[in-house]
């Protein structure tokens, strides 16, 4: 049975209507077109669906949509502020050449939003053990280890 | 080199805002009104008559608007150097994984549903997986019976048909033949002999791959792909359904890593039919699984390697037989590659006896495809496992067999093609010194530690094709039309480099207009690492002809010579006379149509080898033609520790030094090396698409191992270096090199593991349960 549910997403109430099997990633960016968030596995592997729900990383692709109700959501999206700026995080994804095909980039950034906000002063070893869940396939995770230390 | 603006800084990569906001667009962001999302029944058998399909009951589904099967498209059939493949099959499958009914339905839901209620009977028939037996002279299962009847593909490479009529599953038999290979064994101090295998690999690219059309009320058809060679794939499939390439439009956005996947073709012609049967649009995204099936695996191969040197070290002689194990449809590469992974034993060392033989083989398992390399990292497994197994059994220093062996500028090859450009010895210095070779590293516990290196060559190929456009306008300012393919290798931003060093102002002011067949013109796109040379002069030639119809107005307007002038800051200058000036967008208005438009397409001839032995006419090479665009070299340093209990083999430090020509933009180079380290590691001790029967057993980010966070050692621990060495006709020198980030690894690594516990692996990837298991051999030798 299709239900409505309402979810906060960047900010915004959105009001949709789910199925009961529809994953949270689906209704991003299916529904609500926020396509900045990827679906690369649809088995929890490869992060790129990584959203943050009341403030932590989840892999959207097996998060039901029907569990968001009531949630705040921040997707790749809203990671600027009000004024257009981005965030440090993925200025530090710029200067630091962290971005190459950028499919896992949007988790990335959000998987280490999360870390950050977590824990503001990590090890490199911190750093790796918290972005374990994303996969690159391009970077040998090199210069993403180095912008989010840099962001820090 | 010059002094440059430009060229030759880390500018920020043009594409990367847009990746990291979420802006960027993927073909899987595509959405259209009326879309329909297409699924695809698979055949689970590995060889089979198709007896009987029935879809009536998925045709009654709510939802389900169109069901194709092989009856009901064309029967004409595509590939990329042999039109082996069908759309959809007919009659016979020959690999677990290929498409044999279509759905197409208003909802994901809907197509996924109706692939359950389709009833397909197959008469199972005998499957050959093992391609040496396939190889042979009587293999028990002839998989493609037409094969000689088969067009070459023209529109991808103009190889022809290099079939073997000995051989009825052989799809490419490549020679070379230099010297007098027997009596340079004979006149060999030591000949040495063995066999390296190498393991299926999937690139694993993050994107899953899509396809999506729309067919247009004009009658046209538009294509977003998520591959690669853009061009080359409208034509193909234009020819395929019999359009005029004028009807085809094909849309490229950015692409989430290639890795030679985006090579495959699959499954753009079951998108294009459903399209042109329905009148819709139509989607068709891969899930995980599929990619391991239908985006294809990186050909597995077998190589015996015979070499034959002096007591000082001088390679005599060298032989190798190779076997490419492709799947049940060569797709694009299985003939290319047969071809190409010889060069990998070309660019390197000098070989006075020298007989290659390589085949490239259709077996029943899945699509094997290309990859990263182009077969170059397989062969360099076996060359460079061999050169410290050579230098070993004569007491020699693994170092000095490989410097007095390396080629000089302006010396020939194994093929008589000229040596130019060769960084070898610059890079093997640089990683030498970093590596320290003579410093044994200390055991930890159970952990014993190696350390080891390997040199290696990526050839670009030749010929090529590649045409720009650079306009001028004053709303726009500087916009250059390319159709070179950003894949994340950071294309995008070097070609834009060369515009605007030419034009003399910052990246900011130069605009790339996005990858689309009905306003950017030919280039073959992103493979062999050709576009910083191919793509790239096109570029540096466009913006020329821009710039001198610029000089010749502005003279005119001077009343000065144009060469009198330059670009300085977005201004046409008179040298010397800084206030002499005109803003180039004002220059426009003196052009008939407002705007000032620089063209090019870049030309070069190069030779074709004989067929027979491999070799370049000496007459052509002596006025310098190539077989082969150019070569990048490198080196690569690794010390790693294996756990003496478990095998368990780690990556402790790693180190590339690369030979780019030039390096466009460092840090965008960089990029490449680590991500060339990364995928080195994962290949060269994790990864492997394991098949049985034709069945993948772990086609999944579960149970396929490739590298993680946990995988890459410290980033203090992973070293970047350059050793350039330009090419005359690279553009300012450059040559590309993104395949060559990734020889190289598997045998420093091999050869890292041999100095650590004494144990020499000649199959890849180096698990912890061969180690171990050569370990206790060892053992029970005591």
């Amino acid at each position: 049975m299709s239900e409505r549910i309402k979810l906060k997403v960047n900010g915004i109430t959105e009001e949709v209507v789910v199925e009961p099997w529809w994953s949270l990633a689906y209704v991003l960016r299916e529904v609500l077109n926020l396509t900045g968030t990827k679906v690369g596995c649809e088995t929890g592997n490869c992060g790129t669906c990584t959203v943050l729900v009341d403030g932590k990383a989840i892999k959207s692709c097996l998060f039901l949509a029907m569990k968001a109700r009531g949630k705040e959501i921040i997707t790749i999206e809203g990671l600027m502020d009000k004024e257009g700026k981005i965030h440090p995080l993925q200025k530090a994804f710029i200067d630091h050449f962290a971005v190459q095909c950028g499919y896992c980039t949007p988790g990335m950034i959000l998987a280490a939003k999360a870390l950050l906000d977590e824990n503001p002063n990590p090890s490199e070893e911190d750093v790796r053990k918290g972005l374990s869940g994303n996969l690159c396939r391009c970077t040998g995770y090199v210069k993403i280890v180095e912008a989010v230390l840099a962001a820090k | 080199m010059g002094d440059y603006q430009v060229l030759g800084k880390s500018v920020t990569r043009v594409d990367a805002l847009e990746k990291v906001t979420g802006k960027a667009v993927y073909c899987t962001d595509i959405k259209l009104p009326g879309m329909l999302y297409v699924k695809i029944l698979r055949s689970p058998h590995p060889h089979a008559k198709i007896v009987s399909i029935d879809t009536r009951k998925a045709a009654q589904l709510r939802g389900v608007k169109c069901i194709l099967t092989g009856e009901d498209v064309t029967q004409k059939r595509y590939g990329s150097v042999v039109r082996d493949s069908a759309i959809l099959a007919r009659g016979v499958v020959r690999a677990v994984g290929e498409p044999i009914v279509a759905v197409g339905a208003e909802t994901i839901e809907a197509a996924e549903e109706a692939l359950e209620l389709i009833d397909v009977k197959y008469e199972p028939l005998p499957a050959i997986f093992d391609p040496e037996e396939a190889a042979s002279t009587n293999p028990p299962v002839i998989i493609h019976p037409d094969l000689f009847k088969y067009e070459p593909a023209s529109s991808f490479f103009k190889l022809g048909k290099r079939l073997d009529v000995d051989r009825p599953n052989v799809v490419m038999h490549f020679k070379i033949r230099r010297g007098d290979i027997e009596e340079g064994f004979a006149k060999s101090a030591l000949v040495l002999e063995n066999r390296f295998t190498t393991a299926r690999v999937q690139h694993c690219p993050m994107e899953l791959q899509v396809s999506v059309v729309q067919p247009e009320p004009d009658g046209t058809l538009t294509l977003w792909i998520s591959l690669t060679m853009m061009h080359p794939a409208r034509t193909e499939f234009s020819k395929l359904f019999d359009l005029p390439v004028t009807k085809v439009r094909a849309v490229q956005p950015y692409v989430g890593g290639s890795f030679g996947r985006s090579s495959t073709r699959s499954e753009l012609p079951i998108a294009m039919a459903m399209a042109l049967n329905t009148g819709k649009p139509v989607k068709h995204v891969f899930n995980r699984e599929e990619m391991y099936y239908r985006a294809g695996n990186r050909i597995p191969f077998t190589i015996d390697i015979k070499d034959g040197v002096k007591k000082d070290g001088t390679l005599m002689a060298r032989q190798m037989n190779i076997i490419l194990g492709g799947g049940g449809s060569a797709e694009f590469t299985v003939g290319l590659v047969a071809r190409n992974c010889a060069f990998g034993a070309v660019g390197t060392y000098r070989i006075p006896n020298f007989k290659l033989d390589s085949y490239g083989v259709y077996t029943n398992n899945p699509i094997a495809t290309g990859f990263r390399g182009l077969g170059t990292p397989e062969v360099t497994f076996a060359i460079e496992s061999h050169m410290d197994m050579l230098a070993e059994k004569l007491g020699i220093d693994p170092i000095e067999i490989r410097r007095k062996n390396i080629l000089r500028e302006g010396e020939p090859n194994v093929t008589g093609e000229i040596t130019h450009s060769i960084g070898s010895e610059g890079c093997l210095d640089k990683i030498v010194h970093w590596l320290k070779l003579e410093e044994k590293p200390q055991a930890e516990g159970v952990w014993k530690k190696g350390k080891g290196f390997a040199i290696a060559n990526k050839y670009t190929l030749a010929p090529s094709t590649a045409s720009a456009r650079v306009e001028v306008t004053p709303d726009e300012g500087i916009v250059l039309y390319s159709g070179a393919e950003e894949v994340g290798q950071g294309c995008d931003t070097i070609m834009a480099q060369m515009v605007a060093e030419e034009f003399g102002v910052s990246i900011d002011k130069v605009k790339s207009a996005p990858n689309d067949t009905s306003h950017t013109p030919f280039d073959s796109g992103a493979y062999s690492s050709r576009q910083t040379y191919w793509s790239g002069n096109a570029v540096k030639l466009a913006s020329q002809d821009a710039k001198r119809q610029i000089f010749e107005k502005v003279g005119e307007i001077f009343k000065v010579s144009a060469e009198k002038l330059e670009m300085k800051d977005g201004f046409v200058c008179v040298k010397g006379l800084p206030d002499k000036k005109m803003e180039l967008t004002d220059v426009c208005g003196s052009f008939a149509e407002g705007k000032i438009v620089g063209n090019a397409t870049f030309v070069q001839e190069f030779a074709a080898e004989d067929p027979e032995t491999g070799q370049i006419d000496p007459k052509l090479a002596a006025e310098g033609k190539r077989l082969n665009t150019s070569y990048a070299h490198t080196a690569k340093g690794v010390e790693v520790a294996v756990n003496t209990e478990t095998g368990e083999v780690k990556v402790l430090r790693c180190a590339t030094a690369d030979d780019m020509g030039f390096p466009l933009n460092p840090k965008a180079c960089e990029q490449q090396a680590e991500g060339g380290l990364g995928m080195g590691i994962g290949i060269g001790i994790y990864e492997e698409v394991i098949v049985k029967d034709g069945v993948i057993m772990n086609p999944n980010f579960t149970d396929y191992r490739m590298p993680t966070f946990y995988q890459m050692p410290k980033n203090e621990d992973v070293k970047v270096m350059f050793s350039p060495v330009p090419h005359k006709d690279g553009p300012y020198g450059a040559k590309g090199f993104s395949e060559g980030a990734l020889a190289g690894m598997e045998p420093a690594i091999a050869n890292a593991v041999y100095r650590a516990v004494d144990v020499r692996i000649k199959d890849l990837p180096i698990t912890a349960e061969k180690v171990l298991k050569a370990l206790k051999e060892i053992e029970g030798k005591k």
